[in-house]
Order: C-alpha cells, then structure tokens, then sequence
C-alpha cells in the first residue's frame, strides 16, 4: 500500500494552544523552563563571582537581591514547584513500579517524591541554616 | 405500570449548532441549529438520530452500537473530542457546538475520512507474530497460547481501544504533523509488545523509535483525558519511549 | 513524495533516547533538588535570612570547588538545562518557530556548551 495515498491536512496554527485551558496548562508547564534557565544563568555568574575573589562574591550577592532578579527567582522557585506537581504523576505512569508482582499506587509513588523535595529542603537547611 | 410515571420525564428544550459540510452544493461548511426537545437520558447520538429522522434529513453522521463499543459516533462537542452515545446533553448548559472530528479531512457533514489513522495503526502490526505457530489440532503442539491471568494483566489496560479517534482528534502533535503515528498506534504496539505470547517487539520497534514514533509525543495527555475507554494512551507511548530507549542500548552493543 | 524523504521517515532516531535521558534525569532534579536550592541561594541569601557565615565567600568556596560541589553543579545545572533545551525545541515546534533540525542542535548544543563552562568552573576553583 503507498504509504502517501491518504490526504494529510496542514500543521496547526501556532495559535491552537490558546483554544483550551487543557492546552494553556500544558504550555505553562512548557515555559516552567524560562524562568529555570534564568536562575541557572544567575548561578553560572556566581561561580563566576566565587572564583574571581571575596569582593565580587559579596557583588553577586547584592545582585541577586536587586528587586528585579530577587522576583524573577521567586517566579523560578514557583516554576520549580509547579513543574513538580506536575512531573511527578506523570512519574508512575512511564515507569509502573511493581513490588512482588503488585503495582504500587500511584499516590505512593507521588508521595514518595514530594518527600524526597522536604528531604533535600531538611539536607539544605542543615547545611546553611546554622553556623 | 401507569402513564404518568413516565411522563415525570424532565422534557425540555435544547439548542443544537452542527457544523454542516455539503461539498455537492457548498463548498464551505456552514453552521446549522437546531431546536429538540431532551430529557435527562438524551445522548448526543439521540440528538442527532432525533434531527434525521424527524427535522433534516440530509444530515450526515456515523454510528453503530450506541454503547462506546464500536467507535464509530465520534464529534467534537464544544471543541472536545466525544463519543456522541457515551455524551449526555443533561450535562451541557447553553449552546451545544457539534463538530466532526479535528484533525481529520471532513468528507460530509459530520464524517470524517480516517484513512491516515487506519495507515498508522497498520504501520505497528497491531496483531500477534509469532515465529512457531502452532497448528490447529495439533496433538504435540506447545502450550504456545497459555497465558496467567498476571501475563494478561500486564497488557489488559492498553488491549480496551475501541479504534474510536478520539485521541488523534485530541493530540496536538498529531495536529501539527500527521505523519506522527499518534496514541492509539503507539498504544496497541505496546500492547503488543507487552502480550507474552508475542514475539513481534523487534519489528515493532524499528516504527516506535522513529521520530514520527514515540519521540514525536511531548505528553500533552491530552489523547488520555478524552479516551472514553480509560486506556491511557500517554502512558503507553511513554512507557513505549523506555522500551525505545532499551531498544537503542541493545542495538549500539550488538550492532 | 520523492523516495528519499520516505526513506528518512522510516529512518530510526538512534540519538532521541539520549535527549530523552537526560531530559527526564533533568526533570527529576529540577522537580526535586530546584525548589531548596532557589529557596536558598536565590531567596534566603540576598534577604540575609541565611545565618551570615552560611555562604560567606570562604564557606561558599570550600563547599564548591570539591568533589561534592562538582556532583552537585552537574544535578543542578547540567541536567536541568539538558531539560529545558528539550522542552524549548519542543516548544519552539509547537508554535512552528525555525526548524527543529536547527533548533536540535542549537538547544542542545547550548545546554552542553553552559555544562562544560559550569564543570570548568568547578575544576578551575578545585585546582586554583
């Protein structure tokens, strides 16, 4: 059979996204990397800072308070938080653990990672909340 | 049984918008409304059966069984994918926009031509391949086609598709590129791949692990939320994105 | 439809798992390891909420430029970028901006080129 007999339509418009809340969702879940990027490149220049001496260090510091950077991160820190619930169901459902022939709830497994962001929270605040 | 008890029926009236396409007499499609009277146990599919037989003839529309198990009444209404049986006009408040299905070239009406779907889905060889078959009546046959109710669950979920649509209509990625396979092909090649009773996978594989494969699939999710049948094609095709990626690693260390 | 492109349609993507890989690695860590380490070093410390030696310049040094800051840039910043290139040329399909051959190589091209800079940086401070 020609694999080309049928009739293709054109591609989308590259509006079709703004036509249902499902699909803005998905694009806000897409973009949750913008902000990323940005707080990458925030520390791309504190190491850059750090290796350069104690004075630009304490530069970077100030920079990263200045109201526009300091929002832009939390914009991030929301990001994160929102690609991790919503990351984290998608979880179970590419990789169905399976305990003794069992498949282990979902629930568990969504749990399970929302423990691990507390946990790495506690592992911070060990490190950097007290002297 | 008395008379009135059937006549407590909530009968009221429903506004209905079908988007008509009549190439013999217009080559635009056009929207048409409707006024039916519904009660609560009105399905889509009732609506519509109701406008042909007793308002407008000319309206053009697939269905068979009425009970989400052919796959044949798919529309969108208001822009989502249904199953016009499975859909309930009780449930929608205002107009009601019924559309063929997205995606797909519309031939009439409401009925869309799903060549390029039937395409896909034959592209995966969704059927068992087996390299010993065994003979009917065979008195030294091996136990070839037993299978434990633990084998048959591992693929049981995916095994519900009804070859309905609705999920290309759903996927975005199709949308932007029909050459993608989409989620009921990559989902029954799982399926396959997951019976034990197949031996298919490699072929099946050299289809999945192209780019208008699995690779195409940016879990929108969408082509599960619209499933009727509960199947959860995203995780299927994302689940077949593991196997591609196994099926990589082999083929790097075995050449 | 010329025989050559039904040809490359059929062709197998041998390097998408590799993206996807890392892709879905650098999911994990943005979803798990992120959110503390936003909270911390991009909220917390420019508030000075964080005790003063926490991240003074020698502690912020010593916790860096070794094994463990080498391991943790590579979860926090390589891989995370290696997510977001991925998601950008998908992205970048989606509302049918450039081509995605170019858009490939550009995206994925950048997140490894910032990895091997943010890796150069840690061994630079480890052998300085």
């Amino acid at each position: 059979m020609d694999k080309s007999s049928s009739q293709r339509l054109p591609p989308l418009k590259r509006n079709w996204w703004l036509k249902h809340r499902f699909f803005k969702l998905y694009m806000l879940r897409e973009a949750t990397v913008l902000p990323l990027v940005f707080f990458t490149l925030c520390l791309l220049a504190g190491m850059v800072a750090l290796l350069q001496g104690a004075e630009s260090w304490q530069g970077w510091v100030a920079f990263m308070g200045s109201p526009i950077v300091l929002l832009l991160n939390l914009v991030a820190l929301a990001a994160s938080l929102f690609h991790a619930a919503t990351f984290f169901v998608l979880f179970p459902r590419v990789m169905p653990l399976r305990i003794a022939g069992h498949s282990l709830p979902d629930q568990v497994i969504v749990a399970g990672q929302w423990a691990g962001v507390v946990a790495v929270a506690l592992l911070f605040f060990w490190l950097l909340g007290r002297v | 049984m008395s008379t009135e008890q059937i006549t407590t029926k909530q009968i009221n009236t429903k506004h209905i918008s079908v988007k008509r396409y009549l190439p013999d007499s217009s080559a635009e499609p056009y929207w048409q409304a409707y006024d039916l009277p519904v009660d609560d146990s009105t399905s889509l599919l009732d609506a519509l059966n109701h406008i042909k037989e007793e308002l407008d003839s000319t309206l053009s529309y697939r269905w068979s069984c009425r009970m989400a198990i052919c796959g044949s009444c798919g529309v969108m209404v208001n822009g989502i994918p249904k199953l016009g049986c499975k859909t309930f006009l009780r449930d929608y408040e205002g107009d009601i926009r019924i559309e063929p299905l997205a995606h797909f070239p519309v031939q009439r009406d409401l009925v869309v031509d799903m060549e390029i779907f039937l395409e896909h889905l034959a592209a995966v060889k969704p059927y068992l391949i087996d390299d010993n078959p065994v003979k009917a009546f065979d008195p030294n046959a091996p136990e070839t086609y037993r299978q434990t109710p633990e084998q048959l669950e591992r693929y049981k979920q995916f095994a519900n598709c009804i070859n309905c649509g609705l999920c290309y209509s759903a996927c975005p990625q199709f949308g932007l590129n029909q050459e993608f396979l989409g989620p009921a092909a990559l989902t029954l090649a799982h399926r396959y791949n997951l019976d034990s009773r197949d031996h298919g996978k490699k072929q099946r594989m050299a289809e999945l692990n192209r780019h208008e494969g699995v690779w195409s699939c940016t879990f929108v999710g969408f082509c599960s939320k619209v499933c009727p049948k509960h199947v959860d094609p995203a995780a299927a095709v994302n689940q077949g994105k593991v196997e591609a990626a196994k099926h990589t690693l082999i083929a790097l260390f075995k050449g | 439809m010329s025989i050559s492109k039904h040809g490359a349609q059929h062709k197998q993507a041998f390097d998408e798992p590799l993206w996807w890989g890392l892709f879905s690695a650098g999911g994990v860590c943005f979803a798990v390891l992120l959110p503390a380490v936003i909270l911390f070093i991009a909220v917390l410390l420019p508030l000075g909420l964080l005790p003063a030696e926490a991240l003074s310049y020698e502690r912020a040094s010593a916790l860096l430029f070794s094994v463990p800051g080498f391991l943790f840039i590579g979860a926090v910043v390589c891989l995370p970028l290696f997510h977001a290139a991925h998601r950008l040329r998908h992205g970048l399909f989606d509302i049918s901006v450039g081509n995605d051959a170019t858009n490939k190589k550009l995206m994925y091209g950048g997140a490894a080129l910032l990895s091997l800079l943010a890796l150069g940086l840690v061994l630079a401070g480890m052998l300085g």
